[in-house]
Order: structure tokens, then sequence, then C-alpha cells
């Protein structure tokens, strides 16, 4: 164990702090008001993206209890009377917990199929929280908000997903330790 | 040595349980808070205004540039179609000074009658000026966050305008932000008065651009072009602010398109009328402070 400069322990909290950072600073600019005009009105779901590409990158530096946290400010900050708290929270983790176990297959495949990956679960996410809000608010809500949202944010990836995808773990093999997910070292396919 | 072993042997295994059963813990926990919430909206109300709170001055830094590219955008825009709009707003100028003679000798008329019939007027509004910080827009919510609350004196239900008509009203207050619930969400439920007819009717939103006039004695009465404005029943909502006008009324639904336009709203203005519908608070008269600017 060599001492480490302040520089390197600097570097060391950057690297680790950067996905939540990022992550809090869609949260936030989720209420930012950029409108698209003729788009939607609602901004796209910047958070799911992020969540999604960081969990592919380095799932280690954004632990569950982090999502937990960023989805429960999210509802709270763009919730209104009666909805739900915390169910962007359980989409986060769910979301996070699929690409977790399907990570094996998902670094190594070409963007396209990442790609696909992202409208699938970004598809599950958007219908869980549609659904659940249906039953919770126990009014009938128009999906196509929800729909022009979904559609937005699968356009919106291939423009955001490389640059998020830069923060990768500098590791020889590139999958450090705990970013291996459920996979031990040894196990084949399930 | 065996000692050290046992151990982490023991939190190796712990923590192969607790990796093994992150997932469902997280699971509970959101279950956990979503129960929290639907029992305890008091909490809930808090933690949002908390939140808010919070998070508005950072809002407040983001939505600055953003809105000065807003209106650069705008401006690039606008500076096509800048001769044909300043032919038209002269045209309109000239129609408006000959209301503007109309309003004058009507007001005259109106206090001369009033103070022969010593016809008591109710509370007068005064307004709070705010600059919109935040979308509070969602598939499943409309409305904005202000960077204005309670220390300028916002409170809950009091209306919010735009120069064109109502937007909505104040849903929560923090001690320096509030969040509005426009006229277009799914929550919201306006009484109104149908301008032409003086009928009163309830608007509510669906989350969709257009409102719907619901309760209505007769439906035959409304037209296409009907000016739908606030009828102040309630208490918390002056008389007569404009809100909308009916576009689409066949046999089952009235539809109603909102005059103010929810895609380029920047400031609005908040109505302190004095009473509040929502449980006077009994709060004293605020002293005006940046950045809420009272006016009147």
């Amino acid at each position: 164990m060599r001492a480490d400069s302040t520089l390197a322990i600097l570097d060391r909290w950057g690297r680790a702090a950067l996905p939540g950072t990022v992550l809090l600073f869609f949260v936030l600019l989720t209420l930012a008001p950029l409108r698209a005009p003729y788009l939607s009105d609602a901004l796209p779901l910047l958070p799911i993206l992020v969540v999604f590409q960081f969990s592919l990158a380095t799932p280690e530096r954004l632990p569950g209890p982090l999502l937990v946290l960023m989805g429960i400010l999210l509802d709270l900050l763009l919730g209104g009377p009666g909805a739900p708290v915390g169910i962007s929270a359980l989409g986060f983790i769910l979301v996070r917990a699929a690409v977790i176990g399907n990570r094996r297959y998902l670094v190594g495949v070409p963007f396209l199929f990442q790609w696909i990956g992202f409208c699938i679960l970004c598809w599950g996410y958007v219908a869980l929280v549609w659904a659940f809000t249906t039953l919770w608010m126990w009014t009938a809500i128009d999906p196509v908000p929800a729909m022009l949202q979904y559609i937005v944010v699968i356009v919106i990836y291939p423009l955001l997903a490389p640059l998020l995808a830069r923060v990768r773990a500098r590791d020889p093999l590139n999958v450090p330790e705990l970013s291996r997910g459920s996979a031990r070292p040894g196990e084949t396919s399930t | 040595m065996a000692i050290r072993d046992d151990f982490e042997v023991v939190a190796s295994q712990v923590r192969t349980v607790v990796q093994r059963f992150a997932l469902g813990l997280l699971v509970i926990v959101t279950f956990g808070v979503m129960l929290v919430g639907k029992a305890d909206t008091v909490l809930v109300e808090h933690a949002r205004v908390l939140a808010l709170d919070m998070v508005s001055p950072v809002l407040e830094a983001i939505a600055r540039p953003v809105a000065y590219a807003n209106r650069a955008i705008a401006d690039l825009r606008e500076f096509a179609s800048l001769r044909e709009e300043n032919a038209r707003l002269r045209e309109e100028n000239a129609r408006l000074l000959a209301w503007q003679t109309a309003a004058r000798r009507l007001e005259n008329e109106n206090v001369g009658l009033r103070s022969l019939a010593r016809f008591r007027e109710g509370p007068e509004a005064s307004f709070i000026t705010a600059r919109l910080v935040g979308d509070s827009v969602s598939a499943y919510m409309r409305g904005a966050l202000l960077n204005v609350g309670r220390r300028v004196g916002v409170a809950a239900g009091q209306a919010v305008v735009t120069g064109e008509g109502l937007a909505g009203r104040i849903a929560e207050v923090g001690e320096n932000s509030s969040r509005v619930l426009f006229v277009t969400d799914v929550n919201s439920r306006l009484p109104v008065l149908v301008e032409r007819t003086r009928e009163r009717a309830i608007l509510a939103g669906d989350n969709s651009p257009r409102l719907r006039l619901t309760l209505l004695p007769s439906i035959a009465g409304v037209q296409t072009g009907d000016r739908i404005i606030t009828s102040g029943h309630g208490g918390s909502f002056p008389v007569g602010i404009p809100v909308g006008e009916v576009v689409e009324a066949t046999d089952g639904s009235v539809r109603v398109r909102p005059f103010t336009d929810f895609s380029r709203l920047e400031f609005v203005r908040v109505v302190d009328y004095g009473v509040t519908g929502l449980a006077g608070t009994g709060m004293p008269a605020p002293v005006a402070a940046p950045p809420g600017v009272r006016v009147r």
C-alpha cells in the first residue's frame, strides 16, 4: 500500500463521486424549464438514461441506496399532490438490477444492442411508473405523454450515452470485481 | 488467528447474504416509502417543501441562462416576421385605443353608480411577481416551481395569473419557493362562469392542453368562442379572471383552450386576494422583499 498524494486522493474521490453527481445534475435538469417546443411538454427521462449507462459502466460507483435517494428526490420534486413518492426509486433499482444481471452480455456487444437493451428496460420503467401511478391515484391517466417521453429519451440515448460511457473504470480488464454483478469467477452462463 | 479466520468467514457470509438480498431490501424500502407517503401526507408535504427550498437556488441558476437562450431563439424567430407583426400591432393598437376610451367612460360611470348605491367592493388584490425557476411537468403532472414563498406572502390556494389569464393555483409553499398547479393538471378543479350566459360550471384539467367543462347546467347554451372566467366561488380567487375560451362544444363534452401559453411561461403573478379559501392561517401582512415584488 503506497502513500497516496493529495492529488491521487482527490482523483479517487472525484471518480467515486462522479456518477452520483451526474445523476443528481440530471435529476435537477429534469425540472429546469428547458422546453422543446412542439415536441412534448415533459422533459425526457434523462435520469433513467444516466442510471442505465452508469449501471453498465461502473455499477459499484452508483450503489442501490444512492439510487433510492435520487429516485425519492426526483419524485418529491416532480410529483404533484397524490402522486406516489418512491416509484422512480423502485424503477431505478430495478433497472440497475436488470443491467447488472445482464452485464456480461451488455458490456461486450456493439452499441446498437446496448441501445436495444436500453429501449426494452426503459419501456419497462415507463410502463411500471405509469401503471403504478394510475393505480395509486385511481384515475385514468392519459398514457400518450408518457409514451412521448419514452420515445424522446430513446432517441436521445445515442447522443448522450457515449459521453456518459467515458467514465468507465480504468482497469486492465475494465471490469472491476464489484462490477461483475452476479458472475463468479469461472462461472459460465446460467 | 483462527478467530480472525472465523470472523472473516462470517463477514463474507454476511456480505454474500446482504448482496443477495440487497435488491429485495431496496424494493421493500421503496415500497415502505410509498406507503408512508400514502399514509402520512403531511410528512410528504414537508419533505416536498424542504426539497423545493433546497434545490430552488440551484434551479434558479440553471433557469436563467436557459431563459436567455429561449428568449434569444424566440427573438430570432420574431425577426423574420417583424414587418407583419408591426402592421398587426398598429391595427390592434388602434382598436384597443377605442376600447380604452370606452373603458374610461364605463369606469367613471361605475364609480358614480357605486357611490350612489353604496356598493362595497371585495377585498383589494395585490400581486407578487415571480419567476418560474423550474418545470414540474411530467407525464403525470402539470405545474411549475416559483422563486417566491411564504416569506413574501405566498400561500396555498392563491391564484397564479399571467397577462393572458389564469395559469393555476399555488399548491405547495416553502420558505422561498412554491409550486403552482396549472389549470391543465389532472387534479385541477376550478369554479368558473361562462361569461356570456353567466352559467356556473367546473373547469377540470386532464393533463392535456384542453380543459374540460363539467357540471354545466345546460350544455346547449354554450357556443364555440365563449369566454370562460373564474367565478370567485370558494373565496380564494378574484372574480372574472379570464381562463380560456370554448373551442369545442358537442353534445357530450365542452372543451376549453386556456388563454395562457404554458410552453413559454417565464414570469407569473401570484394574486394575493386577502382571503385564502384554504384554512385562513391568519398570516400578518408581509413586507415586500426581493425577489417577490409587490405591485399596487
